[in-house]
């Protein structure tokens, strides 16, 4: 296996630990207690001493905080939250 | 009436530009074959070189660019700025090649032809699984064209993935982005590998000792 797949299985692990489930229709990891969401572009561009830091980061608890590598547009955004529900 | 959405536009602009894509994806497989020919004319009797065609279905080429997105959503604000022109495999034709080593052997002569197309070789696993190139096959095209070179068995193995899978539901693509999936896949494509290296092994070993 490579290094790249066994650090992104690793990640996937620590969010998967953290309540997270791998959402396929947009390709991103949820927690819908949490209201936050990773996707994949972010997981695989970042380490996974980052995303463990953005898990524990303390959450706004009513709306929704998207990991992405370019912050969503409000209309992106929207649509998430209702996909998100 | 309700505004159209994203995906209606691209439905809309996906129609018009068929025509060309089917003409693209004919012209290229033609031409392909056409100079692969002595290669073809080569061939052992154990040995397969196939071409196929495929022009890329609405239904799959939509989600595709979606797929493009973080998110996997299209910015409705932005909704003029997305075009299927951006996909480089609208158009696409791939070589199922058996053994291996013509694998070289058709890369070099396609690389000639098309030299100015760019690489994208698909790996796994630090492997190259597959050969992958794209580019306008003139100049004046308006769509891209792709055209990848395969083992065989890998390229089969695609083929039922995809039509057992994803072309009855193209949004259960994102299924294989999962880590997870992505590891079950590349143990799958080194089995192919691995089997498919080992077939060939044991054809060749045993002509040279028949060569004797």
């Amino acid at each position: 296996m490579t290094k790249e797949l066994t650090e992104l299985l690793a990640k996937a692990d620590i969010l998967e630990n953290a309540g997270y489930y791998y959402k396929f229709d947009n390709e991103m990891y949820v927690n819908r207690r949490a209201k936050k969401a990773f996707s994949m572009d972010f997981i695989e561009d970042h380490a996974a001493s980052e995303i463990e830091r953005c898990i524990l980061a303390p959450a706004d608890g009513n709306a929704w905080q998207f990991y992405f590598n370019t912050d969503p547009s409000s209309s992106v955004r929207q649509q998430l939250e209702l996909a998100l529900g | 009436m309700a505004d159209r959405t994203v995906q209606d536009r691209l439905r809309e602009e996906y129609f018009s530009l068929l025509p060309h894509i089917r003409r693209v994806a004919e012209q290229l497989e033609a031409e392909i074959r056409y100079h692969l020919l002595p290669i073809f004319r080569d061939l052992r009797d154990y040995e397969q070189l196939v071409v196929k065609a495929r022009v890329k279905e609405c239904e799959s080429a939509i989600p595709k660019l979606q797929r493009h997105q973080e998110g996997a959503v299209f910015d409705r604000e932005y909704a003029e700025s997305y075009s299927l022109t951006s996909l480089k495999d609208l158009a696409a034709v791939r070589v199922l090649v058996f053994p291996r080593r013509r694998l070289q052997e058709v890369d070099l002569v396609l690389r000639r032809r098309f030299p100015d197309w760019r690489s994208d070789p698909v790996v796994e696993n630090n492997r190259e699984l597959a050969l992958k190139y794209s580019g306008y096959y003139r100049t004046e095209d308006r769509v891209q064209a792709e055209y990848q070179i395969v083992p065989v068995l890998t390229g089969l193995f695609w083929e039922v993935e995809h039509s057992a899978i994803y072309k009855p539901s193209p949004r259960l693509r994102g299924v294989l982005r999962s880590p997870e999936m992505q590891e079950r896949s590349a143990m799958v494509v080194e089995a192919l590998r691995a089997f498919e290296a080992e077939f060939e092994g044991v054809i060749e070993r045993s002509i040279d000792d028949q060569r004797v």
